[in-house]
């Protein structure tokens, strides 16, 4: 039994993933380093980084606020929306690049609209990078948020203002301490998935070198155009961001447990 | 007064929780709010603390009228069951929480938060964080949360309630010192009786909505004024009887009200004067129940040694040791005319069952066993004005309203019902004539009657006024098209039963009680036995089996029926029954023809999950034939609070 898990996980996660390290180190640290920092691969990471960053920022907030919406209000339709937030994780990520493009291109009125009035250009541009991300990482603060907040004790809130809270007193120094930890945790996660995000970045950015081509997409073309280390450089650093990420986010969970139950 | 509500009323989907309910409390008084759950207490509590808004009526604090304010401006500290403290903040920081937001300075705060700290028995654990507490530290730390922010009024909701035993205990006598220290006006609210005595300056105890009396503790459980106080407070025997000038009386039992009852009982609890119940006059012979409790019951082998007024001779049916007392229940033979009410009487049992309780020095110069015989004497007692019954008439003017009233109005003088007339369906000068007539061929000889007018729907009408009094009995005409629509919204309008009036007919004399066997047919049987034994009527019950051929379902029918024969007796309708078999609907109808029936009970269904009661079954199909009588439709579980069947008595 535990021979086969083993090996299944070793097969399955380990051997991929000593395979790509081998391939990103084979030209040594430095070569990597070169690899990584040549100016298009470069480019490439740091619009990933701050478009997924951008996109952090507006989910922590909105998911939050989705989150406690979901939780403490009763509207007619709650159960569908509730259940249309999952959504994302099960469409195809080039469908959700393909409704965006719908949405907000050129040639589409909003899209048009939207370039001539304002001069804000969506599609084929880092603001279509990051409506694609919060799109496809939408339910990871909502999903992190809503099991702690109904959990919550709502005489604890009912406390705080025979004390003398107002509503956002209340929110800020009573709900959303406890809400910290969970609040990070799926902030972290959206980020890990948008770092590696492709299909819908593909359709809504395009590839367009030092643009709006993201580390991923970069990948691709790299592996496109046979030059797989490139391709193994680059899939290394995403590849130790996302590791990262994930290290962290185990450890707060770790630390939550230990909080106590309550 | 530091805390007045003025007739506050909240209702949740249009039933109300909490139902006019007037109260005032002193300064420095700790009140106590007792009641089991769902009796609206917290819902009164959350609205004096502003966390539940108000649907009518003004709440008063110290004078200043808060009703409109949020909660934040209306200076009350309050406590909840699960201690509702902030876990990411320390002890000191859950304390200090109030004060920061009253920008107190940082060294006044300091200070005070320590005298807290002192004050609730946590000096040097303001560095801890609330879950590092036992419970009931985590629910001081909550109680000088609530204090620091020097509030007017402290509210207290079943704060003790998630505690052990002995930390209730224990934190219920630092609560009273707190208190008492402080002097600070205080509500706490509670289920747990003995809390609730021990607490209270005053108490008031809720049941449905209702505060039904409000008084110091000793006054209430030995001066009870309602039937559920009397039983819901400590635990009761209340009988059923008579009250005159000189005596109470107990079917062929007498028990003098004279100068030695009163010196026996305690001095300023005894039976205040001869003729006079719960400082009302009463009138010759009136019906009143008897609560006397365990304490009050004497025992001894023979009469003659009997240090108070016997009873009757009884037998031990059980013994209870419990520590420094012991408990025992008496079984007394029936008395004609006598309806025990508490401790409840199994269906079918004609026997009387008496609750004592005796220390242990009289255990040893007498001690019982199950099944001996014993002389049972009252040392005290307390007499109650019986509630009666409440009766609603409505009437639109038809020929069927006019057989209803005029049946009503027969019925409620042999019932000694208190009636009250409500008309609808009739415009301003026409309803004026209505009602003037209808009071005047009602008004003698009715021990109370009141007439109203509404504009609105029956529907509407009568569930305003069930919320504003219960009714045992709702009668209304039938025959019109909608009756039967009309009928089924009366049932879900409240908790009364329903008497339809098809034709004008004098009171009944013999009336057929169509039962199904089991628990909702006992309910039917006893609220039928009270008002047919008040008309002085027979009855008949009548129970259908399906098939003929089953002898099984028919002995089941029978041994049910005899069961409720001898309930019937002990209220003193003579009865006789009957089992028939086939289709119910057609099997009553057979019934009413072959006999002399005036009167018809039956029960009413269940309601379903969203609270409708449907008429269209066997109800429906009786009433669709040509009904010749009036047909009273008994609700299968009567849960008015004047009706303690239902309630289970709480010992102390």
């Amino acid at each position: 039994m535990r021979a086969a898990a083993l090996s299944y996980l070793a097969l399955m996660l380990i051997i991929p993933l000593l395979v790509i390290f081998q391939d990103g180190l084979s030209q040594g640290l430095a070569g990597l380093w070169q690899a990584v920092t040549q100016p298009v691969a470069w480019a490439a990471l740091l619009l990933t980084l701050r478009t997924s960053a951008m996109m952090v920022l507006i989910n922590t907030i909105m998911g939050t606020l989705t989150a406690y919406v979901l939780v403490r209000y009763e509207f007619p339709g709650k159960p569908l929306l509730n259940a249309l937030v999952d959504l994302p994780l099960a469409i195809p990520t080039l469908v959700t690049g393909v409704m965006l493009v719908i949405l907000y291109g050129p040639q589409q009125p909003i899209g048009a609209w939207l370039e001539r009035t304002l001069g804000w250009r969506i599609i084929f541009a880092p603001p279509g990078i990051v409506l694609a991300l919060l799109f496809v990482t939408f339910p990871f603060v909502v999903r992190a948020v809503q099991p702690v907040l109904l959990s919550l004790d709502r005489s604890v809130e009912d406390a705080a203002a025979t004390l003398g809270a107002g509503p956002w007193t209340i929110f800020r120094r009573v709900t959303l301490p406890p809400l910290a930890l969970p609040l990070t945790s799926g902030a972290l996660l959206s980020f890990a998935r948008a770092v590696g995000e492709f299909g819908a970045i593909i359709i809504v950015a395009g590839n367009i070198p030092l643009r709006t081509q993201t580390a991923a997409v970069y990948v691709w073309g790299e592996v496109e155009s046979e030059n797989r280390f490139g391709a193994s450089a680059v899939s290394v650093a995403l590849l130790a961001i996302a590791f990262t990420l994930i290290l962290v986010v185990d450890l707060i969970q770790s630390r939550r447990q230990e909080g106590g139950g309550r | 007064m530091s805390i007045v509500l003025e007739h506050l009323t909240k209702r949740y989907g249009g039933h109300p929780v909490v139902n006019d309910v007037s109260l005032e409390i002193a300064d420095g008084e700790f009140f106590v709010l007792l009641g089991s759950s769902g009796s609206g207490k917290t819902t009164v509590l959350n609205m004096v603390a502003g966390l539940s808004g108000v649907d009518q009526g003004r709440i008063l604090l110290h004078g200043r009228d808060v009703t409109d304010l949020p909660t934040q401006e209306r200076r009350v500290g309050f406590v909840f069951q699960n201690y509702a403290l902030f876990q990411h903040m320390s002890v000191a920081d859950n304390v200090e929480f109030g004060m920061t937001l009253r920008k107190m300075p940082a060294a006044e705060r300091r200070r005070w938060r320590d005298e807290l700290l002192e004050l609730v028995g946590l000096v040097g654990l303001g560095q801890r964080m609330p879950r590092q507490l036992s419970g009931g530290q985590q629910q001081r730390v909550a109680l000088a949360r609530a204090l620091a922010i020097k509030p007017d009024v402290l509210l207290l909701d079943e704060p003790l309630g998630a505690l052990d035993a002995k930390i209730r205990i224990e934190l219920r006598r630092a609560l009273r010192a707190i208190q008492r220290t402080l002097g600070i006006t205080t509500i706490l609210v509670t289920h747990d009786q003995e809390e609730a005595f021990e607490l209270a300056d005053r108490l008031g105890v809720m049941s449905f909505g209702r505060l039904l009396e409000v008084g110091r503790p000793e006054a209430l459980y030995q001066r009870p004024r309602t039937e559920f106080v009397a039983t819901f407070l400590g635990t009761a025997n209340l009988l059923v009887g008579r009250c005159s000038a000189d005596a109470v009386q107990l079917g062929p039992v007498h028990i003098p009200i004279t100068r030695r009852l009163d010196s026996l009982s305690q001095p300023g609890n005894a039976w205040p004067h001869p003729g006079a119940c719960n400082g009302g006059a009463v009138r010759a012979a009136q019906r009143v129940q008897v609560l006397f409790r365990p304490e009050d019951v004497v025992l001894a082998s023979d009469p003659d040694t009997l240090a108070a007024p016997p009873f009757g001779l009884g037998q031990v049916e059980q013994v209870v040791f419990s520590g420094a007392f012991q408990r025992l229940r008496l079984r007394l033979p029936p008395l004609a005319g006598v309806r025990p009410i508490a401790p409840p009487v199994a269906f079918g049992d004609d026997t009387i069952y008496v609750e004592a309780v005796r220390e242990q020095a009289d255990v040893d110069r007498l001690p019982l066993q199950p099944g001996e015989r014993v002389w049972v004497g009252i040392r005290h007692f307390h007499a109650l004005e019986h509630p009666g019954l409440h009766f609603l008439l409505l009437t639109d003017g038809s020929p069927q309203a006019q057989a209803a009233l005029a049946l009503g109005g027969q019925l409620a003088r042999l019932a000694h019902a208190r009636a009250v007339v409500l008309g609808y369906g009739l415009q301003g000068e026409a309803m004026q004539r209505h009602l003037q007539q209808a009071k005047e061929t009602l008004g003698s000889g009715l021990a109370a009657l009141d007439v109203r007018s509404t504009d609105d729907p029956p529907a509407r009408a009568v569930q305003r006024e069930t919320e504003r009094q219960p009714y045992d009995l709702i009668i209304m005409g039938f025959g019109q098209a909608n009756s039967l629509e009309l009928a089924e919204s009366m049932l879900q309008s409240g908790e009364h039963n329903l008497l339809l009036a098809p034709r004008a007919q004098d009171a009944p004399t013999h009336a057929l009680i169509a039962v199904t066997t089991g628990e909702p047919g006992k309910d039917d049987i006893l609220f039928a036995g009270r008002l047919v034994r008040h008309v002085g009527a027979q009855a008949t019950l009548m129970s259908v089996v399906e098939q003929a051929d089953d002898p099984a379902a028919r002995q089941r029918a029978e041994r049910f029926l005899a069961d409720g024969i001898r309930s019937l007796e002990i209220l003193g309708v003579p009865a006789q029954t009957a089992v028939r078999s086939g289709v119910v609907s057609k099997a009553i109808a057979h019934e009413l023809a072959a006999n002399d029936y005036d009167l018809l009970v039956l029960g009413t269904p269940l309601a379903d999950r969203e609270g409708r009661i449907s008429l269209k079954g066997v109800v429906g199909q009786v009433m669709s034939e040509a009904i010749p009588c009036a047909t009273l439709l008994v609700r299968s579980t009567v849960s008015s609070y004047r009706e303690p069947v239902a309630i289970d008595t709480v010992r102390v």
